[in-house]
């Protein structure tokens, strides 16, 4: 019996567990006690990260396309075809012709190399990965106020917090460990907030629980900072320091006043103003955000509402005082740290900056490309167009995350070349050409960078299945089959090089990571303790800058024919599109169907009974699954997980997109539902049943 | 029948390798980061010996999380019982006693086989805590922090020396057969025992009594409202079944491999909606409240009914692994407060 030291595979908490490891099979998880993040605790989905890894689905060997299905090949096989395949298609259709997704469930080193394969050898800045739909109006709102988008404070802090912030995280659910700390802060007195349209968990602790309308979180926003302006509880004095253009922001601020708020989001300005009391008092605020606030239209302008909210109040640069993205994967910090993103490389350096490239092109012997390339959902769009014309994909699965499904499929079906990565067969391999096996979090070494920017070691525990290969090991003999020998021993070479180009990453190496429970960047050198909260003294850009916001609509509201506001999101007991989670039993069976949640109100309108099948649409497509009536969705609005191939949610988003970072807006569409029709059911149940 | 032996701290790893010939030896080791685990010895000085409570405690050597009960290729069916021989060393006495009463619920009546394999072939060696943790409760249930009788082989730290009792037929052959190391106690080392268990009791910094919060639960004081409170606050993660080493919620999967079909059985939590899915659907559980004070009820008023005593040992590791501090002893302290809290109301009416 083996214990190995490791990190959750699932969310951003990063939990660190042990794998039990009898007769080269895992066998079951435990916690780790003193790990900063869940101290002793795991949440269901931790608990039962060992059952999935030695699932009979996992992808054991190579496959190769040959007359329309996919059949066994060796590695050499693959590996040769892949790369004359991808060698020809440049050579027809050039550099930009190549799109690749990297992945927020791979390890840093994994992420690092395919960025660098993309650009090095392949030629192209089109890299991307699923940080598009989740966070990556964090990225760009943060860097432009503050010069870096990351968590500003460490779990660890939270619980000595006097005043807990939440909007638009379900946090309880989706970061179960961080509401452990939330939960401890408000058990010792603290003041929790939250404003989610949703009755969320975590709002059933909260003293206040704004529940404004979907997509209005910039009025409620400005309408909190109009308070504090008025109510002069402005902090004048971390203002005059620390940043800059707030004359051009208060202008526009003053034109928020609560009554108006009031109106346009349906927060009582009661409310608004006790909120912003609430939270300008007190020193010891954090702030919290996930997805609720990030996908949107106005995604961008909603994170920088935000950090102006911080800087008016000075909530920021001090421990259990900051502004807190929640990142959704385990991973995607790291992923984004990475550089798999089409405008940066590793630790955000620009790919615009000659200074940047060359320092890459010295390091990697290659020209560059200069130009940014294109995101997710463009690249969807650039397939249909006819410009992009093959896929390289690493542990995603844009055929069940991506918006407006429908379209993605059409894209798919006229890919020339798709390269599916993967441990599972998932929806995107039906249109693969060719798939590569890869190890599971528990067959490799590598780290991992969760929410708080900590980079912790991921251990091997047990080989991969058949011929199974880590990600890392597969994309450098993919980029040596295709003239550009890549050689590591393991994975601690690669963390090295990373170390060597990224400032903030340029002291965590593996052998520091060892002992403890990994470091936090910025870690500059070898010597540095790593750094529990940002922005202390000076912001990463200088000066904080307040940026001018103003309030618009969701792209699509609703109207006759679409009444209801769509909004999709995770479940507890789920995670993403279900590769692995939907391959556990205990997970599988407390959430084994797809479901809408419907306001009684609007229910008892429809005619629509609990736990009865609907048909719900919206301009793009439709999904049939169960209705669920609850108060906790208010009336207007529908929650559909997007886990479920059956009933695909994304089916029904539109892929109206942020203008600046291009995040689509999954958090608002028009929908319409209607009580599926018993009759027609009927029908062809009878008549399935007489053919049996 | 106990018999009783002196062993010199000197001699201990010589025995542990002694009895790592026949057995795979596992015991408390420290990781990176500070973590104490159970794990297979390598070093034997390297077993840490000032040892909080284990997560997970010893069940998982008796009642693994993913056990494989049997394979089946070409109609050919292969039992998969584990018959391994294992020395555990380093328990608590709270597991030891926890043990004894999954013997009851797995070998009574109708005998669990891989259960049973498993427990004739691991020989369970406790040490007597005279460092309770905060969390410990043991003392007021009886089932720590040593034992009197039922254990295999239990230590006593005397210092520089051992008091080395064994109970068990497999315990005595344990050392019996390297007796040239161990000696007679005195009187002195009588003395000093009694002096460990006095003071180790001495150091609980929790004192709960069960009898009491039953007598509360089934005098119907303890209110529904009371329990939505505590439901409320769950994560529903199971963690504190999981750990639970009284717990045995299990379900049964099968797995396809090729042409070889696995059959297993994991560890399950009572605390899921989904434990009593019915067909078609139906969660006769869906409100959480109606789980937790099942789990409380199971714990607190049916184990006495049926087996005599509680359900709970008082290890505290629901404590330790419950995100949301609504643990037994938690919950218990609570409970108790508003027993404390009527008796103040009947004083004052009076
Ligand atoms: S909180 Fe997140 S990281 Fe922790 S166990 Fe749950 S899914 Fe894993
Ligand atoms: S209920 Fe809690 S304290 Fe009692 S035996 Fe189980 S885990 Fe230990
Ligand atoms: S450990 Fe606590 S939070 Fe988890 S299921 Fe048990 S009572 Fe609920």
């Amino acid at each position: 019996m083996l214990k190995v030291l490791t990190v959750c595979p699932y969310c951003g908490c990063g939990c660190g567990l042990y794998l039990h490891v009898e007769e080269g099979r895992i066998i079951g998880v435990s916690p780790s006690r003193n790990h900063p993040v869940n101290r002793g605790t795991l949440c269901i989905k931790g608990w039962n990260c060992y059952e999935f890894i030695q699932h009979p689905d996992r992808l054991r060997t190579p496959l190769i396309r040959k007359n329309g299905t996919l059949k066994e090949a060796t590695w050499e096989e693959a590996l040769e075809y892949t790369a004359r395949r991808l060698q020809e298609i440049i050579s027809l259709y050039g550099n930009d012709s190549i799109g690749v997704l990297g992945s927020a469930k791979c390890t840093n080193e994994e992420n690092y190399l395919i960025m660098k394969f993309t650009r090095a050898v392949l030629g192209t800045n089109n890299i991307d990965h699923c940080a598009r739909l989740c966070h990556s109006s964090t990225v760009g709102g943060l860097a432009a106020a503050f010069g870096s988008g990351a968590m500003t404070n460490s779990i660890s802090e939270i619980r000595d917090a006097r005043v807990i912030f939440v909007i638009g995280s379900n946090t309880t659910e989706q970061h179960p460990m961080i509401a452990m700390h939330m939960l401890e802060a408000v058990d010792k007195g603290a003041t929790l907030i939250v404003a989610d349209p949703r009755k969320t968990k975590i709002a059933e602790f909260a003293s206040i629980h704004l529940r404004h309308r979907s997509g209005t979180d910039v009025a409620l926003l400005m309408g909190i900072m109009n308070v504090i302006l008025g109510e002069r509880l402005v902090d004048r004095e971390f203002v005059m320091r620390r940043t800059e253009n707030l004359e051009i922001f208060e202008n526009r601020l003053r034109e928020f006043t609560p009554d108006r708020v009031e109106k346009l989001t349906g927060v009582p300005a009661s409310d608004i103003r006790k909120v912003a009391r609430v939270y300008a008092a007190e020193k010891r605020s954090m702030l919290f955000y996930a997805m609720g606030i990030t996908q949107h239209i106005t995604g961008v302008d909603n994170v920088k509402a935000l950090a102006n909210l911080v800087m008016l109040t000075g909530h920021i640069g001090l421990p259990m005082s900051g502004l807190n993205p929640l990142r959704g994967q385990n991973n995607v910090q790291g992923a984004c740290d990475m550089g798999v993103l089409p405008n940066v490389y590793t630790g955000y350096q620009k790919v615009t900056d000659p200074k940047a490239r060359q320092k890459f092109e010295r390091a990697w012997r290659r020209r560059l490309p200069e130009k940014p390339g294109l995101t997710v959902v463009e690249m969807t769009e650039a397939i249909l167009d006819g410009k992009l014309k093959a896929m390289y994909i690493m542990g995603e699965n844009p055929l069940l995350s991506d918006p407006d499904l429908n379209q993605v499929v059409k894209a798919f079906e006229k890919l020339q070349f798709l390269i599916v990565q993967d441990i599972f067969p998932n929806e995107t391999i039906e249109f693969a050409d060719v798939v590569f096996p890869a190890a599971s979090f528990a067959e490799k070494n590598g780290t991992f960078t969760n929410t708080e920017r900590r980079v912790q070691l991921i251990r091997k525990a047990i080989p991969p299945p058949g011929d199974a290969k880590a990600d890392w090991q597969i994309i450098t003999e993919l980029s040596t089959a295709m003239g550009y020998p890549m050689q590591y021993r393991d994975t601690y070479e690669i963390m090295e090089e990373i170390a060597l180009l990224t400032p903030s990453y340029g002291g965590i190496l593996h052998y520091r990571l060892e002992e403890g429970y990994g470091l936090q960047w910025p870690c500059p050198d070898r010597k540095h303790p790593g750094t529990p909260y940002l922005h202390r003294k000076k912001f990463a850009r200088g000066l904080g800058t307040f940026l001018t916001v103003d309030f618009k609509l969701p792209e699509e509201m609703p109207d006759d024919n679409y009444p209801l506001i769509l909004t999709t999101g995770r479940t507890y007991f789920h995670y993403h599109t279900g590769t692995m989670c939907r391959r556990t039993t205990v997970l599988e069976r407390e959430e084994p169907e797809p479901f809408v949640e419907i306001n009684p109100e609007d229910a008892e309108a429809l005619e629509i009974r609990d736990r009865s099948r609907v048909k719900i649409s919206s301009r793009r497509g439709s999904i049939t699954l169960m209705a669920i009536v609850t108060e906790r969705v208010p009336k207007g609005i529908v929650f559909v997980p997007f886990h479920f191939r059956e009933a695909a949610a994304n089916i029904l988003t539109s892929a109206a997109l942020d203008p600046e970072v291009k995040i689509p807006e999954y958090k608002v569409s028009a929908v319409k539902i209607e009580p599926e029709e018993t009759e027609k059911i009927l029908k062809t149940e009878i008549k399935a049943f007489r053919t049996r | 029948m106990s018999s009783e032996w002196i062993l010199d701290k000197n001699h201990l790893s010589y025995w542990l390798r002694q009895l790592r010939k026949e057995a795979d030896l596992i015991g408390p080791l420290r990781k990176p980061g500070g973590d104490i685990v159970f794990e297979s010895i390598e070093r034997i000085h390297e077993i840490f010996l000032d040892l909080p409570a284990l997560i997970p405690g010893p069940k998982e050597f008796l009642f693994p999380q993913y056990e494989k009960l049997f394979n089946k290729r070409d109609s050919k069916v292969e039992e998969l019982s584990i018959k391994r021989k294992r020395v555990v060393f380093g328990v608590r006495s709270c597991d030891v006693s926890a043990v004894r009463l999954l013997d009851r619920f797995f070998l009574d009546r109708f005998e669990d086989p891989f259960y049973s394999n498993r427990r004739a072939n691991t020989l369970l060696i406790s040490i007597v805590c005279n460092n309770p943790e905060p969390t410990c409760f043991c003392a007021g249930i009886g089932t720590g922090p040593y034992l009197r009788e039922d254990y295999d082989i239990q230590l006593t730290d005397l210092g520089e020396r051992y008091l080395v009792q064994a109970a068990s037929k497999q315990g005595i052959r344990a050392i019996k057969a390297y007796s040239f190391i161990f000696s007679k106690p005195t009187r002195t080392d009588y003395d000093d025992q009694f002096e460990v268990q006095l003071s180790a009791m001495a150091r609980f910094q929790k004192r709960i009594s069960l009898e009491r919060v039953r007598s509360m639960i089934i005098t119907g004081k303890v209110r529904d409202t009371f329990w939505e409170k505590v439901a409320t606050r769950c994560f529903e993660c199971g963690g504190c079944v999981y750990e639970c080493p009284l717990c045995t919620c299990f379900t049964v999967i099968d797995r396809v491999f090729g042409d070889e079909i696995e059959r297993a059985r994991i560890w399950d939590a009572c605390l899921f909606k989904g434990f009593t899915r019915l067909a078609g659907g139906v969660l006769p559980n869906e409100r959480m409240v109606m789980r937790t004070k099942r789990w409380y009820y199971h714990k607190l008023v049916h184990y006495p009914e049926v087996i005599g005593s509680f359900g709970c040992v008082g290890c505290g590791r629901c404590t330790i692994v419950c995100p949301a501090k609504i643990d037994m002893a938690t919950v218990a302290i609570k409970i108790k407060a508003l027993a404390d809290n009527e008796e103040k109301i009947i004083e004052q009416k009076e």
